[in-house]
């Protein structure tokens, strides 16, 4: 039945993660007092961290999904697995689609490069064509409102307008998952307010969005649900409005600690 | 509001193809470098963008390298240690020498770097790996085609250049898979430990008294002569001097340097392929 194929493709996760684990060892990988120790065979183990542990979760496309915890918490490493930066310890994570990460500010953006060169630079690594590129140059530029300064390097850009550039490109290009880490900090009031508004149309148009953000008032305003992930494990997955009033009491409670 | 909001959907238009993350010892293919293709170019092209901006002489600098390089050799092994070079004027010895080793050594220098250099690239972008050694090779061509094309024009100016020239591509082939070899290695080392940074300006200049570039080998001892035909470049400038001026190439050294090259190419490619996985970890 039409019907019924149609509804299974909507309820079919864009994004899915089974007890997801994620191990890290801890201190630095060589050093020189670790290679003498090797060599005389007195070697010390470096600890391990799990920065995730058996995370399961499902994000639909149209959701805004929104991970919350406290610094070390493995939301950023959830975000690296699921743009493919780094595989997971165990368990798997299915993904429908391309992913659209923007984990920090500028990274892939090279400073002596034009903010129009970096924006192709941007869009070839996402394993875009060349013709969809050119064809959102423009706006992006006018997106970021830099017309002026789109063929100026990026080395004399402001935090602020760099911040703007990586925002417009992440608007612009194609994808079916995005990723926002932290991204919104150091832009200003007006063009934050706009930002929100075209992430939530992004969901809005068919995308899955996560979004990760330590501003829980940003987070309740944009996401439909929230996850809270407390040291590497998923505390609650739940709606925004519940999981965030638990979360904020939570900090609220430890500071007051 | 402004007008430059997309008015097309965000989802990409082509069937939603679902990929799983999963824990992997392994996930470089062969075939995925035709499909990186468009990457290793725009890298490389960002990398010669960039390395000549704010520079008095900028792309110049390619010509002046190789050239000092030159003079520096004229004096030192033609002036001084008068060495001998079959019958063919000193200066292009030492340039057919220097087509492969300006080369060698421009793409070993930034290739060393070029995964810890773009940090952010492989910590926060799923940006292929792989992508970034190989975008070396590329921007640094110029390095390779000036002293080339010099070359071949002195050698043709000067009568010495006979159908073995035919077999240049192949030669050219041949030091693109030694140099690759070399720049996936040194650069997938270094994710891991720093200490090939320290050790490449080092090994380039021992490398390069001990490879044949000023030098020819027919007039070494023959135990001096074995010992430099185990470096890899030796057979390969040997062939590009038979090629281009028809001086007689060891045949020990170009078949160790071919076997050498065909070794470690495939080798570079499996330590690349199994450090790739965790490389955002380890970086």
């Amino acid at each position: 039945m039409t019907s019924e194929t149609i509804d299974q493709d909507r309820i079919e996760p864009a994004v899915a993660a089974q007890r997801l684990s994620k191990t890290y060892r801890l201190g630095e990988l060589l050093r020189l007092e670790a290679t003498i120790r090797t060599v005389v065979r007195r070697g010390t183990e470096r600890p391990l961290l799990e920065a995730l542990r058996n995370v399961s979760f499902e994000a639909y496309t149209g959701e805004c999904f929104g991970i919350v915890g406290g610094n070390g918490s493995g939301k950023s490493t959830l975000l690296q697995i699921l743009a493919g930066i780094t595989p997971p310890t165990s368990g798997t994570m299915t993904v429908r689609g391309s992913v659209l990460p923007m984990l920090a500010v500028g990274a892939g953006f090279h400073n002596e490069l034009t903010g129009r060169e970096n924006s192709f630079l941007y869009g070839t690594i996402l394993g875009l064509d060349r013709q969809v590129i050119e064809s959102k140059l423009a706006d992006i530029a006018t997106f970021a409102e830099l017309e002026r300064h789109f063929d100026t390097p990026l080395k004399r850009y402001s935090v602020g307008m760099q911040s703007r550039l990586c925002f417009a490109i992440a608007m612009l290009f194609p994808a079916n998952v995005y990723c926002f880490d932290e991204v919104l900090a150091v832009v200003d009031g007006e063009f934050k307010d706009r930002c929100l508004a075209e992430v939530r149309a992004l969901a809005t148009r068919g995308a899955a969005v996560f979004f990760i953000s330590h501003d829980l008032e940003q987070v309740g305003r944009l996401c439909d649900r929230v996850m809270w992930l407390q040291n590497g494990e998923s505390r609650e997955i739940g709606d925004a409005e519940s999981v965030l009033e638990r979360y904020s009491r939570h900090v609220t409670g430890v500071a007051a600690k | 509001m402004r007008s430059a909001q997309p008015t097309s959907p965000p989802a990409a238009p082509q069937p939603v193809v679902a990929t799983v993350r999963a824990p992997a010892k392994f996930r470089l293919r062969l075939t995925q470098l035709l499909a990186d293709k468009p990457v290793i170019w725009a890298l490389a092209g960002r990398d010669l963008k960039s390395r000549y901006k704010q520079s008095a002489l900028g792309p110049a600098w390619v010509v002046f390298q190789p050239l000092a390089l030159l003079v520096a050799f004229t004096i030192g092994f033609h002036s001084v240690a008068h060495v001998r070079t079959e019958g063919v004027p000193y200066s292009l010895f030492a340039l057919t020498g220097l087509v492969v080793w300006t080369y060698f050594q421009a793409v070993t220098m930034s290739a060393v770097g070029s995964l810890v250099n773009n940090y952010p690239l492989v910590r926060w972008t799923a940006c292929p790996r792989i992508a970034m050694p190989l975008a070396t090779l590329m921007s640094n061509l110029p390095s390779f085609a000036i002293p080339a094309a010099a070359a071949l024009i002195a050698a043709g100016a000067t009568g010495y250049l006979t159908i073995q020239a035919l077999l240049l591509p192949f030669l050219f082939v041949w030091l693109v898979f030694l140099v690759a070899a070399v720049a996936i290695f040194m650069s997938a080392i270094t994710v891991r430990a720093r200490d090939v940074l320290s050790v490449t300006p080092f090994l380039l200049q021992v490398m390069l008294f001990l490879s044949p570039v000023g030098y020819g080998t027919s007039q070494l001892s023959p135990v001096l002569r074995a010992v430099i035909s185990i470096n890899p470049l030796t057979g390969l400038i040997d062939a590009w001097r038979w090629s281009l001026l028809g001086i007689k190439p060891s045949t020990t050294a170009v078949v160790i340097s071919l076997s050498l090259t065909s070794i470690g190419i495939v080798s570079a490619w499996r330590l690349f392929r199994s450090l790739e996985v965790l490389m955002a970890d380890d970086i």
